[in-house]
């Protein structure tokens, strides 16, 4: 199994949390490594999401649920 | 035998718009993209994410505040060959450049007796919702539509977005190409879940003129266009279980206008909602009234009800400015209202 | 670039004889085409004057008086060139090669104008010749950017002619032009016709500097004034800027003091106008025709067979114009949108 952690888009603040702001795919979908998984907000920052491996995709994080960087969001097996 | 694998991904309206312009960009170097804050920042409302870096500062060019020179500029460059999409940033912006939009862009087909042709797309952020108050928060479909000469295209999805595009690169006219906020799946503003859908991967064209039956139902037709239409879907859903069943039309184009779609839904259900973001008098609503009523106003059981912005313009404050938006509350007591339930 | 303006540009060695004839009998064809639509405007609009009666219905603009501007900027274009003009014309259709026929037509509204009676005088649009004008003011110059951008872009030699009045100058678009154009190096001659009249607003009370040219340094472009309406020195001025264009070294603006020997519409009193009575002693044509003369270039004779000639050609294009049909009101849906081009 292969986290697909949530990006550190803020240095300055690493306690920063922020949000999945969409998922492209849905929890069981079979994906491919640098796959559009999802696309994540800090602040005024965005930034997206790509598949590590390829595999079977389980999420873990919802939408719009309040997560801190670096958490795993997912995870790929 | 070769098997075509048909591939499609989930984007949100943005990205599939941009992947339209990215095709339609790929296959035909005539097509640019100009605006302000177009280039490296993707467009303020990521019409043009990614385009820059493939590209280059040549076909997707940042422009000056200069609104009324850069789209001149590109009714000239169309008249010239070229297939030119220039943004409006905002369709509230519509004040400082009107004249080469409306005096130019959409006249000089007719003026020149159909010798000279303005292929060009004129996109613009549109809607409300988000509290940027009074300048930034217009639709403007109804004045657009009202002026002749340019077509009007305003889709919801990403599916439409993306197939409205390359319907309007392709065409000869000038189209122009709005675009609700509220509508783009981006991840810094509220969005409903229909801003992120399966599309097509190839290039494909949805047509100008026709409306789609977003769904379909036998009590009422509601008429809706742009992010309306995710709300008239929601409460089509909620109401479905109470025994109300709701047709709703998404216009996808207001010029052309698909008349006999509304025409067709309302001989069968019998009773209208127009539900229209854009501000209610002398507009877009009361043009969806009229096609019934110049046709044929025995068709209707019950008067039209029009859920629309009053003639207010928007207000800052979150609780005022969703006093007047068209918001779901509104859009069921409206068809409660008109079927009598 | 000058960081100054140039001082003002006036003839300074002889023109080519051939050139000379050349440049007065294009300007001899403009004034002869003006006085014919004089009168055929004028023909049938009474008692009294109704603007929209009459073979040539509505507003009617004419440059005479102006012929030096266009025939000295366009002796240096050719029909692959692009002109946008203004709701004042006629002068630069000619000097620029439009077909008189079909433009006269469009003036008289019918099948076979330009614009199949669409457009009218303010909206000619010869895609033959890239010439198009429009009626609201300054708004030629943008299109005019585009067109430059689109010959820049494709290739070609060619340049964008834009002109304006000098009341234009106050207008928005005419400066997001001038430094849009000197921002992207746009090959534009940007043309301004001071004729010292917006309507009935004199340019001292319309205008905060003392001549355009110096708008044109500050938009980051060469700007000349050309003093005295003479068709010479809008040539030599002309041949700059267009040289400057096509060498790709970006825009640049000719002002013209020129002279609008009637008034700003058909029907315009000029009540406002004190210096009226002097107006026709300073017609530019007569003028150039004596300087010819003087120079050896012309005589009486030649003179004479320039205007007839000149003459017989409008009258053709008139008669082409009457003898063509007036549009059939049920086509009058037609063209709002036309026919994709298969792809």
């Amino acid at each position: 199994m292969t986290d697909v952690l949530f990006p550190i888009l803020s240095r300055e603040r690493p306690e920063a949390e922020g949000v999945v702001a969409t998922w492209f795919v849905t929890d069981g979908q079979v994906v491919t490594a640098g796959q559009l998984l999802a696309e994540i907000q800090v602040d005024k920052a965005s930034q997206e999401v790509p598949a590590p491996v390829d595999g079977v995709v389980h999420i873990l994080a919802r939408e719009g649920e309040v997560v801190p960087q670096g958490s795993a969001i997912a995870r790929i097996g | 035998m070769t098997i075509t694998e048909v591939r499609s991904e989930r984007l949100t309206t943005s990205r599939a718009m941009v992947q339209a312009i990215d095709l339609a960009m790929e296959r035909d170097e005539r097509v640019i993209y100009l605006g302000e804050d177009v280039g490296m920042y993707g467009g303020i409302f990521s019409s043009t994410t990614g385009l820059l870096d493939k590209y280059g500062p040549s076909r997707v060019l940042d422009t000056p505040i200069s609104e009324s020179a850069f789209i001149g500029l590109a009714i000239g460059a169309a008249t010239e060959g070229m297939r030119p999409i220039a943004e409006l940033m905002f369709s509230d912006f519509m004040g400082v450049c009107l004249d080469q939009i409306y005096n130019h862009m959409a006249k000089i087909g007719f003026e020149s007796g159909g010798n000279v042709k303005v292929p060009m797309v004129l996109t613009m952020a549109v809607g409300g919702g988000y509290s940027d108050g009074a300048q930034h928060s217009q639709c403007l479909w109804g004045t657009f539509a009202h002026l002749p000469g340019m077509k009007v295209v305003v889709p919801s999805n990403p599916y439409d977005a993306k197939g409205l595009m390359t319907a309007a690169i392709r065409d000869d006219n000038p189209v122009v190409y709005m675009f609700h906020k509220g509508v783009m799946g981006l991840p810094w503003m509220a969005k409903n879940p229909r801003s992120v859908a399966d599309v097509p991967a190839e290039a494909y064209e949805v047509p100008i003129g026709k409306a789609n039956l977003a769904r379909e139902g036998t009590d009422v037709t509601v008429v809706t266009i742009s992010l309306s239409v995710h709300h008239c879907l929601d409460v089509a859903e909620a109401l479905a279980p109470q025994g109300i069943s709701v047709e709703v039309i998404d216009l996808r184009s207001l010029v052309p206008l698909d008349r006999h779609a509304i025409l067709q839904s309302v001989a069968k259900t019998r009773r209208l909602v127009v539900v229209d973001e854009d501000y209610q008098s002398f507009g877009m609503s009361g043009e969806v009234a009229a096609t019934i009523t110049d046709a044929d106003p025995s068709l209707l059981t019950a008067p039209v009800v029009r859920v629309g912005n009053p003639d207010v313009p928007v207000p800052y404050a979150h609780a005022l400015e969703y006093a007047i938006l068209p918001r779901p509350d509104r859009i069921e007591a409206a068809i409660r209202m008109v079927v009598g339930a | 670039m000058s960081t100054t303006t140039s001082p003002p540009v006036a003839s300074t060695s002889t023109l080519p004889a051939e050139l000379r004839v050349s440049l007065y009998e294009t300007m001899v064809l403009s004034r002869t085409f003006e006085e014919a639509i004089l009168r055929e405007y004028h023909a049938d609009k009474g008692p009294g004057f109704d603007i929209g009666k009459g073979l040539i219905p509505g507003e009617m603009h004419l440059s005479a008086g102006q012929e030096p501007v266009a025939a000295g900027v366009c002796a240096h274009l050719t029909t692959a060139d692009a002109v946008t003009a203004t709701h004042r014309p006629h002068h630069f259709a000619i000097a620029h090669g439009v077909d008189l026929r079909r433009m006269t037509a469009e003036i008289f509204g019918r099948v076979d104008g330009l614009g199949k009676g669409r457009g009218g005088h303010m909206h000619l649009f010869d895609p033959d010749t890239h010439f198009s004008c429009s009626g609201i003011i300054a708004e030629g110059y943008p299109p005019a950017l585009g067109m430059a951008f689109a010959f820049q872009r494709q290739g070609s030699n060619s340049i964008a002619v834009a002109v304006t009045g000098e009341g234009a100058a106050n207008q928005g678009a005419f400066h997001e032009s001038l430094n849009l154009a000197a921002l992207w190096k746009l090959p534009v001659v940007f043309v301004v016709e001071d004729n010292d009249w917006g309507i009935s607003v004199p340019r001292r009370a319309s205008t905060s500097v003392g001549n355009n040219a110096d708008r044109a340094v500050a938009n980051g472009m060469p700007g000349v004034r050309v003093e005295d309406n003479d068709v010479e020195a809008v040539w030599e001025a002309a041949r700059t800027a267009v040289q400057r264009a096509r060498a790709g070294e970006g825009p640049s603006l000719i002002e013209v003091h020129t002279l609008r020997m009637w008034g700003h519409f058909e029907g315009d009193a000029q009540g406002y106008r004190p210096e009226l009575a002097e107006v026709a002693a300073h017609d530019p044509i007569p003028a150039y025709a004596s300087k010819l003369i003087a120079a050896g270039n012309l005589d009486a004779a030649a003179v004479e067979r320039i205007r007839a000639s000149a003459s017989e050609r409008v009258e053709d294009a008139v008669a082409f114009a009457k003898a063509s049909p007036v549009p059939d009101p049920a086509t009058a849906h037609d063209y709002v949108f036309n026919e994709r081009s298969t792809r």
